[in-house]
């Protein structure tokens, strides 16, 4: 009896360790496990939240073990996550309805952006909308279904010219008219010192094409087995987004850190600039807040349009997209 | 301490003169220093301009020569590659060759449009690139590497003409921009149809191109710089600007339009010269395109550096200058403070003089100057004044005795008249009050009154001019009516004896006008002679006499006639010299008989006392200040009925 009693003692204080020392071991593997993040483009302002929160430990604070990874040629964003090497990536919302539209099932797990940021600009010092038929830069690595759209709405007859970068080609004449990022290419037309008079300036968001942009997107597949992993990174990425609205300076110095860490042609005044058009871009125009969150009105405007002008097969709702 | 400053300069002739000195000797030396100043900053203005012209434009050569080499080589392989599009293979040693031929060349692509050589595939690019003395050929064009898109391919593609790309730093294999930099002449390639058909690109580093920009330097401190045809730096001492930053980039945040005008004139392929601020320093910028690249070099130069010397010497001359201008202000201060010395110790004995201290003694300097003359003159005048003073003394204590006298004498001359009122205080049918005013310290005017057997015996005299000789002629002429009245005569009577001894020995034509009145007191009744008096008031009008006899005094034996009136009994009579009704303001206007009149007959309740007191005011009034210009004597009389 007592051989029993000590064998049924030793089994369970057996039992006990075995436990503890496999939720131990299991909280440090799933501590240990990376979590890699990789944005659509390389570093620069228009991820500087995603930075704040690495560079602040909003992510470790969370339990995540983040590593951002950046694109390469060789290894676009889209790319890394089809191939489950990284787990998060940032996608404009055309873009990720498209992509939803070709099969892959993503899910918005933070939506930061709440106004459209594309621009047509003229190299002519008219109005682009003027400019039928004209030669106008488009980028070759994608993201450009709005400007189709506005082309085919607007009857304007663009002869295209996919570009790798924009700016010598708009510099030297080659091309009448190019599209624009309000944060990023169009700076860098500034800053050439070609006179950009604003009514060369075509805003899609001030012309009925307000559609919001970035958003933080997983697969559905990762999303629906690590749901809290995704959710704490959306909850952390988002700190970091508040963050750097409330401090901007020392913001634009860690985005200067990725920058130079990643030997990205740029300057800090191209930087600081593109971090304000970003966090302008954030505040939703009707609420006048930071909403982080995708707007139905707005995905399902986007359809419309996209499947107007041939852009989706199907209708991607508001539902497909967000996280149940 | 402003106020103070300024009290001293106004003080201190020395002061002034040696500030009106330094200040003219400024005014030429600034004028001509200035002058100076100007012409050789334009010499060394010229001077600069030229030697940095000179150096840019044998720097530009120097370069333009290498960029046409290359020109002339993918010039030459394009030819060679139109004549062969049927042979994609040959396209690799064509690739090749130009390398070999070239040895400053990094590398040649040459490219074509997607799926242009049947079985090639979308991506055909020839690609031969110097690796380390050895020189690689591979095909580039892949899914990762879409040529296509570049613009290195694209631009002269879109322009239809060959050009030179922006100069962009190399990847390495690793994806990590190196630090050379290249730039890639291009050439759009056609086919027999002048269709286009893909593009030839060379590439060239710009180490040497940037060394060879870099190395001029006209000035210790200038520097050399490239932009290229986006403003991007490709040539700039501070690399954190290379590459990633244009010309503009710094106006972007804070608006420099000369800084931005240099970039646009740069850009537009313009060649000259411009002064700015470059990093807030002054600045010289020579600018000159770079053949027809769009590319544009820049030499900024300090102005401190092309001045420098100029302005060492400047400021040393300057400081010379001022310095010099400071002594000569100290010198000329002491010199004349100096000079000047006899006149301070001339200023200080004449405060003493001034004191009432004649007994200084003034300098002996010795000098015949103006100063010596001056100082002569003062002690001459010291010596007059002393003289001077001791007379005043004596003439002030002289006048003193005589006004002394002459107070006495006024003493005296008011005695001789009555001057108790009441007159008659025992009697009530009487009211009678007289007053005499000279107008000096004694006067020629008189009055006297007496009651003898209920007789009123009275008069008003007024000798002609003013001062002693009148006073004395007046005691005469009262002294002769109190003796000749008394006898009993009517006033005609005693007008003629008067008038007799007042004429003997009159040798200065003296005279008196005198109004003689005897009045009944019982009855009212009236005699009285008028010898050239002014006519009495009564009850408020002038009396109207028949006769208007001769003064006294003039003309002895003449003969005066009396007049009478029968009842003066409660009427107001008035006996006056012409020291009231021709008294004069200080505009010289008399107070008039009209208004004595009018004032008269205003005054038909009063006293006798208040009358002559009422037109004593009057009088007073009316001169408003003025001097009195004649004796003013007034005597009214009431009897009472």
């Amino acid at each position: 009896m007592d051989k029993e009693i000590t064998s049924f003692c030793l089994r369970i204080s057996r039992s006990v360790c075995v436990a503890l020392l496999f939720l131990v071991s299991g909280h440090r593997l799933q501590a240990q496990e990376k979590f890699i993040f990789t944005p659509q483009w390389t570093a620069q302002a228009q991820f500087a939240g995603y930075y704040v929160a690495q560079e602040k430990g909003f992510y470790k604070e969370a339990g995540l073990n983040v590593e951002i990874v950046h694109p390469s040629l060789t290894q676009p964003a889209m790319k890394r996550i089809q191939n489950k090497e990284s787990h998060a990536t940032t996608l404009q919302l055309c873009q990720a309805m498209e992509i939803v539209d070709g099969g892959i099932e993503l899910v918005n797990i933070l939506q930061t952006s709440m106004n459209n940021a594309l621009t047509i600009v003229s190299r002519r010092g008219v109005n682009p909308l003027t400019q039928k038929g004209a030669r106008v830069g488009i980028w070759a690595s994608g993201a450009s279904q709005l400007a189709f759209c506005v082309n085919k709405k607007e009857n304007l007859g663009y002869e295209w010219v996919p570009f790798a970068s924009n700016v010598n080609l708009f510099v030297a004449g080659a091309i009448d008219a190019t599209v624009a990022m309000s944060y990023n290419e169009y700076y860098q037309l500034v800053q050439t010192g070609l006179p950009m008079d604003e009514k060369c300036v075509y805003r899609l968001s001030e012309h009925g094409y307000n559609f919001q942009e970035d958003g933080l997107y997983v697969t559905r597949e990762y999303y629906d087995k690590h749901r809290d992993q995704a959710k704490k990174f959306a909850q952390a990425s988002r700190k970091g987004w508040e963050w750097a609205a409330a401090h901007p300076e020392e913001t634009l110095d860690i985005v200067m850190k990725y920058v130079q860490d990643n030997h990205i042609i740029t300057n800090k005044t191209l930087q600081k600039l593109m971090l304000e058009e970003i966090l302008r871009l954030q505040v939703d125009r009707d609420s006048g807040k930071r909403e982080f969150r995708l707007r139905p009105d707005m995905v399902k405007k986007l359809n419309q349009l996209l499947l107007e002008c041939n852009m989706l097969k199907h209708e991607v709702t508001y539902e497909q997209l967000i996280a149940q | 301490m402003k106020l103070r400053i300024l009290s001293f300069v106004k003080r201190s002739l020395a002061t002034r003169m040696s500030l009106v000195t330094v200040f003219f000797a400024a005014i030429i030396l600034i004028a001509a220093l200035g002058y100076m100043f100007n012409v050789s900053r334009q010499a060394i203005r010229k001077e600069a301009v030229d030697r940095a012209t000179n150096q840019l434009e044998n720097t530009v050569l120097r370069v333009t020569n290498i960029l046409d080499q290359v020109e002339v080589a993918a010039n030459n392989t394009a030819w060679l590659i139109n004549r062969h599009l049927d042979s994609p293979e040959l396209m690799f040693e064509y690739s090749r060759r130009i390398l070999e031929n070239n040895p400053d060349l990094n590398g040649c692509s040459i490219a074509f449009e997607p799926n242009f050589f049947p079985g090639r595939g979308r991506y055909f690019s020839a690609y031969s690139y110097n690796n380390n003395g050895v020189i690689e050929t591979t095909q580039e064009g892949n899914e990762h590497y879409e040529y296509f898109y570049l613009d290195w391919y694209q631009l002269c593609k879109l322009l239809d003409r060959p050009v030179w790309t922006e100069p962009f730093m190399d990847y390495n294999p690793e994806n990590i921009y190196s630090q050379d930099m290249i730039a890639s002449y291009c050439q759009p390639l056609k086919d027999r149809e002048g269709k286009y058909i893909g593009t030839l690109s060379v590439d060239l580093s710009l180490s040497w191109l940037s060394n060879t920009i870099s190395a001029v330097k006209p000035y210790p401190n200038s520097y050399s710089i490239m932009i290229g045809q986006g403003g991007t730096y490709f040539v700039h001492p501070d690399s954190t600007k290379l590459v990633y930053q244009t010309i503009f980039t710094e106006s972007m945040e804070h608006p420099d339009t000369a800084m931005v005008n240099l970039g646009h004139a740069m850009q537009r392929g313009e060649e000259g010269m411009r002064q700015l601020k470059v990093n807030g320093e002054d600045c010289y910028v020579f600018y000159k395109p770079l053949s027809t690249t769009g590319w544009s070099v820049a030499i900024v130069c300090p102005e401190s550096d092309i001045f420098g010397g100029f302005n060492k010497l400047r400021r040393s001359v300057t400081g010379t200058v001022i310095g010099g201008l400071l002594l000569l202000m100290l010198v000329c201060g002491r010199f004349i403070r100096h000079e000047i010395k006899p006149l301070t110790k001339l200023a200080r004995q004449a405060e003493t003089i001034a004191s009432g201290d004649f007994s200084v003694t003034l300098p002996e300097e010795g000098r015949t100057d103006e100063i010596g003359q001056l100082s002569e003159s003062f002690t001459n005048m010291q010596h007059s004044l002393v003289n001077y003073i001791e007379e005043l003394k004596t003439t002030t204590a002289q006048k003193a005795s005589i006004e002394n006298e002459l107070q006495v004498a006024s003493d005296i001359q008011m005695s001789m008249v009555p001057r108790m009122f009441p007159a008659f205080p025992n009697r009530n049918d009487i009211d009678l009050y007289a007053s005499m005013t000279p107008a000096k310290e004694v006067g020629g005017d008189l009055y006297d009154f007496f009651i003898q057997d209920e007789i009123l015996h009275f008069c008003v005299g007024d000798v002609s001019g003013k001062g002693i000789p009148a006073s004395l002629f007046m005691a005469v002429t009262r002294n002769l009516f109190r003796i000749v009245a008394p006898q009993g005569l009517p006033p005609a009577e005693i007008a003629s004896h008067i008038n007799n001894i007042l004429a003997v020995d009159n040798d200065r034509g003296m005279f008196v006008t005198m109004f003689i009145g005897k009045a009944d007191l019982r009855t009212g009744h009236l005699d009285y002679c008028n010898c050239g008096h002014n006519a009495p008031v009564i009850d408020g009008q002038f009396l109207k006499m028949q006769y208007d006899n001769q003064p006294l005094g003039l003309w002895e034996d003449d003969p005066f006639y009396g007049e009478s009136i029968e009842n003066i009994k409660d009427k107001q009579f008035l006996l006056y010299t012409d020291g009231l009704n021709e008294a004069e303001n200080p505009e010289k206007e008399l107070l008039g008989n009209t208004r004595l009149i009018a004032l008269m007959q205003d005054a038909q309740d009063m006293s006798a006392r208040q009358v002559v007191d009422m037109l004593k005011a009057v009088v007073e009034e009316h001169r408003a200040g003025a001097d009195p210009n004649d004796d003013l004597t007034l005597l009214c009389l009431t009897i009472k009925g």
